[in-house]
């Protein structure tokens, strides 16, 4: 018989470790005092080091995270500052702890990238404890996969109370009779979808996206105000004035588009 | 010594500004997901492509609301939510600047009405979805009779499109059964149309 099993049962739950009221207080000390002197021991608990690569390069002589006295020390010991990276697997646990027991009270634990934040893409890895948070409290959060440099330093100053956190929890409620815009009301849906695929196969979701929405904004306004050009006319100056010519290239295929519908004829690779 | 000089003022300095400046970011940089909720149909096309599962619904028939909410600190800066998205509502933008002290403020959420079914009454689909699409449907429909009709098959739910489906083959005549049948083997179905 296979009785149903509750996954709950079958992984031990660890209490995450908590600080007292006097660290708390010894902690805003701490702060008032680092001044330009955090050093920073990076513990590595099972990240793909894409989030090391970029810690490395904010120390680099570009971003120059020494301007404000951030250094990275190689013992827990010498650590104002301990940041956590990776989504913490079973076997980092332990050592992530023992780390974080080493370091001398108060210290600033910073949870970097999103396997630190939350397990990021590992987060539910049967082998992950999915985020620095569900084994030491956390007092910074460094989203990013993995954060770039300029994020890194904007953290650190953050952790420091150099800068004030940007984002806020927000919820939006719909308003009643709240409606989306449909897009290009103007052009029929059928050529609307053609085009924005020909862009998109062509340029890829981002650049195409855009391609096409200038290119029907150019229709739009055509067909606004006609002026004394013809269509194909204004096409062929859209293109000739383009001097990307991959961006021209594309353009001529839209236009190609435009054409073939205006005629009647199926889309290029499609039978009629 | 001279030449070490000559050589560091020919360098410069490679430092940037950055945090006393702005930082430039390059064009098509991946931040931070921006979401318009007001664009959003919550039609759940980026929940299904986030592979981090940063943005997720909830949808709760009893208070007829769906719950769109992304969580900042899980999401991996992939552009799938702004590929999948067909209004736009989504689109990466260059803020990088996302350190927070409280994990409560990496989350965002909008809050969206359920459209009960114009059949059965129950809900089934966010409103805004169901309003976009009638819309959407209806600017191709030929005649305003196709455009309600349009209409009305977009807020209809489903089970109740695939009852009326049923109940309209059950109508037709058995020859007419048997070529609608016949018509899945190759042949085009030209007789047969339930609700498009
Ligand atoms: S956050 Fe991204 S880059 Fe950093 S360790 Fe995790 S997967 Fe790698
Ligand atoms: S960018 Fe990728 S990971 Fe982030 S919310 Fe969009 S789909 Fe999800
Ligand atoms: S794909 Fe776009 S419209 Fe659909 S739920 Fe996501 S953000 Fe909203």
């Amino acid at each position: 018989m296979n009785v149903p099993v509750d996954p709950k049962t079958l992984v031990a739950e660890m209490s995450p470790v908590s600080t007292s009221e006097q660290i708390a207080t010894m902690k805003k000390a701490l702060l008032k005092n680092i001044q330009r002197s955090a050093y920073v021991y990076r513990v590595d608990c099972g990240g793909c080091n894409g989030c090391e690569i970029e810690i490395f390069s904010s120390i680099t002589p570009v971003f120059d995270a020494e301007r404000f006295g951030i250094k990275v020390v190689a013992s827990p010991r010498h650590a104002d500052i301990l940041l956590f990276t990776g989504a913490v697997t079973r076997s980092m646990r332990m050592p992530a702890l023992r780390a974080y027991e080493a370091a001398p009270d108060p210290k600033i634990v910073v949870s970097y990238g999103a396997c630190g934040c939350t397990g990021g893409i590992f987060h539910d890895l049967y082998c992950v404890w999915g985020g620095t948070d569900n084994i030491v409290p956390v007092d910074v959060y460094i989203p990013g996969c993995p954060p770039t440099p300029a994020a890194t330093i904007h953290g650190f100053a953050v952790a420091l109370g150099l800068l004030e956190q940007k984002l806020k929890a927000e919820t939006h409620v719909e308003a009643a009779g709240e409606t989306a815009a449909l897009p290009h009301p103007d052009i029929p849906y059928a050529l609307r979808v053609r085009l924005e695929r020909e862009a998109r196969r062509m340029a890829g979701y981002r650049q195409g996206r855009d391609i096409a929405e200038e290119f029907m904004a150019l229709l739009e306004g055509h067909a606004h105000t006609p002026g004394s050009f013809s269509l194909s006319e204004r096409m062929l100056e859209a293109i000739g004035e383009e001097r990307d010519p991959r961006r021209a290239e594309i353009i001529a295929r839209l236009a190609d588009v435009v054409q073939r519908a205006i005629r009647g004829e199926a889309p290029r690779g499609e039978a009629p | 010594m001279l030449k070490l000089l000559k050589e560091i003022f020919r360098t410069g300095e490679a430092t940037v500004k950055y945090p006393f400046a702005p930082m430039p970011v390059c064009k098509d940089f991946r931040g931070k997901p921006e979401h318009k909720a007001e664009d959003c149909i919550a039609c759940a096309a980026c929940t299904v492509a986030c592979p981090a599962n940063a943005i997720q619904m909830e949808t709760d028939t009893a208070a007829g609301s769906r719950t769109w909410s992304i969580n900042y600190g899980r999401c991996v800066f992939c552009g799938r939510c702004e590929e999948s998205c067909p209004t736009g509502a989504i689109r990466l933008s260059d803020d990088f600047e996302l350190a927070v002290g409280s994990k409560a403020d990496l989350t965002r959420k909008a809050v969206f009405t359920l459209a009960d079914c114009a059949c059965c009454g129950k809900p089934f689909a966010p409103a805004k979805e169901v309003d976009y699409v009638a819309r959407l449907l209806s600017q191709s429909a030929r005649s305003a009779e196709e455009a309600d009709r349009l209409r009305l098959t977009a807020a209809t739910c489903p089970a109740c499109k695939r009852a009326q489906d049923v109940h309209h083959i059950a109508g037709m005549g058995i020859a007419r059964q048997m070529e609608a049948g016949l018509s899945k083997t190759g042949k085009p179905a030209k007789e047969l149309e339930t609700t498009p």
